[in-house]
């Protein structure tokens, strides 16, 4: 049989992507859509998974009946919106420091990497039962206290559990230093040689040479932290999702429910850091899509 | 203060030159030893900052390490602050029992060494096919890989229990092995990525010399291209190592009997594999240095080979070009 080069390219691409292909089908877009016919119906286990369409109720059970799904929800959210901003500006200004010309840089990099390699979610929860991770344990000091002196008490709660959590934040950034040393070193010095001829200083160049080239690897990096703090084992929504689904009453239909309202809720956060970045990042020159 | 001055005439008199050069024939040692100070401060502060970040990053594990050779005793003596009394390495001994630690690592190490050779292989292949074909909807699948990396597992994680339970998989290794060979498991979409951004920052040059030499698209993939990928391959290898390893939230959802738990769902099991151990007698009060004896059981073999391997893996992910 003869093929055009293009058609006998365009077999050889789809030969590679196969298993990948297959397991897309089998093990993602199948059970998504399962998923979806789930979220809609009641499941009786005991006539081997019979679907009862039931519309909408498992939706509504979740939003105006079970009294802690909403909360969670929002512990969830509000959580991600402080911790992702402490994350990213913590392993940017730790990508800056270790990026210095300095002696025992290779030890701070291995350091800052370790709880990639160790976090084991399971260890990492017995080890901050103890409260190691909290700021009393870092400094000394005990500085919830003071927080709740001088904060009106909606905020100090915040600033509160980041504060018991800190190291538990720090030790979810190891990825994004990592990624942002790259990418400082990827900065042409040409650009910084060129801007300190123009008279910049460390401040100015930092703001418009170093950030904006930067900025593609902060769109990355942002997204994985959401998805990495979405997935986190101290994320309660997480626990809540497989109590449900798992636990005594295998309220399958109502867990898939959850899992899909889980899901939009990590799809807008993320199409929002996607449209928002159209406007601030910078894509230098010979880039191609 | 006189260099400052220095400085600031120079800058106005001459604006556009680089204002250390043209400064020294002036006033040199003072504006040496000025740059030095400045230098020797800013070095200074550096230093404090890393120090006491890395000091945060490893409380926990000193704090682990340190516990785990306690007695009960000096845990709960409050005179004694991290050093304990004497070395007391039963802990470890116990945890090492009480988990049934080389049953854990047996179940482990199968997991670990059949998802990571699935995910080399698989994913490499694909990321080689997204970077180097054109074929009819390759940016829609592609667009699929990011799409299914956003995908939190508990959207599809009941759908899939019901799939390995019809296809009676729960219980056995195939739902952490079987994904992988396909690309998927654990972040699997990632490692994709990661091996595409690899192959697409490669030049044409080789393989068009290898298919001008009659060479198959396969024989070019495995014998070229894949050679070529070590620093991409060796940070898959580490990464899908120590994921497979860590995970706990698939494993607590297939594996329901306790001879087939991972080391670290072994955790979870500690409390009752001591008092079969010990026949009753321990355990009534909860025994931290135990733990944390079994946590470091734990996380010693990624450990190990992280101090191993850290030099190589810290420099090829920032060599991929994960970043571009």
């Amino acid at each position: 049989m003869k093929l055009s080069l293009r058609t006998r390219s365009a077999l050889n691409g789809y030969m590679f992507i196969l298993p990948w292909l297959v397991g897309f089908s089998v093990f993602v877009a199948r059970p998504f859509l399962h998923s979806i016919r789930l979220a809609f119906s009641s499941v009786d286990m005991i006539a081997g998974f019979k679907l009862n369409p039931v519309g909408w109720a498992n939706f509504r059970e979740a939003f105006f009946v079970d009294e802690r799904f909403v909360p969670i929800l929002v512990q969830v959210i509000q959580r991600n919106l402080v911790d992702v901003p402490i994350i990213l500006t913590f392993a940017l200004f730790t990508a800056f420091l270790v990026n210095q010309k300095i002696r025992g840089r290779v030890f701070f990099r291995a350091v800052f990497f370790l709880p990639v390699v160790i976090a084991s979610g399971l260890v990492v929860e017995r080890l901050f039962q103890q409260n190691v991770g909290s700021i009393e344990a870092v400094v000394g000091l005990n500085i919830p206290t003071l927080v709740y002196m001088y904060l009106p008490a909606r905020f100090a709660d915040i600033v509160v559990d980041v504060l018991t959590r800190l190291t538990l934040i720090l030790w979810r950034s190891g990825i994004q230093i990592l990624l942002f040393i790259a990418g400082l070193q990827g900065i042409s010095p040409t650009l910084y040689e060129a801007s300190r001829i123009d008279g910049a200083t460390d401040w100015e160049i930092f703001w418009k040479i170093t950030l904006p080239m930067l900025s593609p690897i902060i769109v990355v990096n942002t997204i994985y932290t959401i998805v990495d703090g979405f997935t986190d084992i101290f994320n309660p929504m997480v626990n809540f999702i497989r109590e449900v689904a798992f636990s005594g009453s295998f309220r399958l239909g109502y867990a898939a429910a959850l899992g899909w309202i889980y899901f939009i809720l990590i799809f807008l956060l993320i199409g929002l850091v996607f449209i928002s970045s159209k406007r601030w990042v910078f894509y230098g020159g010979s880039r191609e899509g | 203060m006189a260099a400052a001055r220095v400085n600031e005439q120079v800058q106005l008199n001459q604006p556009g030159l680089v204002a250390a050069e043209a400064v020294t024939s002036r006033k040199p040692v003072v504006l040496i030893w000025a740059r030095r100070f400045q230098r020797w401060f800013f070095l200074a502060l550096v230093y404090l900052l890393l120090i006491d970040i890395a000091f945060a990053f490893l409380l926990p594990v000193i704090y682990m390490a340190s516990t785990s050779l306690m007695t009960v005793q000096d845990f709960l003596d409050p005179g004694v602050y991290w050093i304990p009394r004497q070395v007391y390495w039963d802990n470890i001994v116990l945890a090492f029992q009480s988990m049934n630690y080389l049953v854990g690592l047996k179940n482990s190490a199968t997991i670990v060494f059949f998802g990571t050779l699935g995910q080399i292989i698989s994913c490499s292949l694909a990321g080689y096919g997204f970077a180097r074909y054109r074929f009819p909807g390759r940016d829609f699948l592609f667009m699929m890989v990011l799409f299914t990396f956003i995908v939190p597992p508990q959207t599809i994680i009941v759908p899939l229990f019901i799939l390995y339970r019809e296809l009676g998989w729960i219980d056995t290794f195939l739902p952490f092995t079987v994904p992988a060979f396909l690309s998927h498991g654990l972040r699997g979409s990632l490692l994709v990525l990661i091996f595409r951004q690899f192959f697409m920052r490669q030049p044409y040059e080789l393989e068009e010399a290898a298919y001008i030499d009659g060479c198959s698209p396969w024989r070019t993939y495995a014998q070229i291209m894949l050679p070529l990928a070590r620093p991409a391959l060796l940070v898959v290898f580490l990464f899908s190592l120590v994921w497979h390893w860590n995970d706990y939230y698939e494993p607590t959802m297939y594996l329901m009997k306790p001879q087939n738990f991972t080391v670290p769902l072994r955790l979870r099991i500690l409390q009752q594999g001591l008092q079969e151990i010990t026949g009753g007698q321990a355990g009534e009060l909860f025994n931290e240095p135990l733990m944390m004896a079994a946590c470091f059981l734990v996380v010693l073999p990624p450990l190990i080979l992280y101090l191993m391997t850290q030099r190589f893996f810290v420099e090829s992910i920032e060599r991929t070009g994960l970043v571009d």
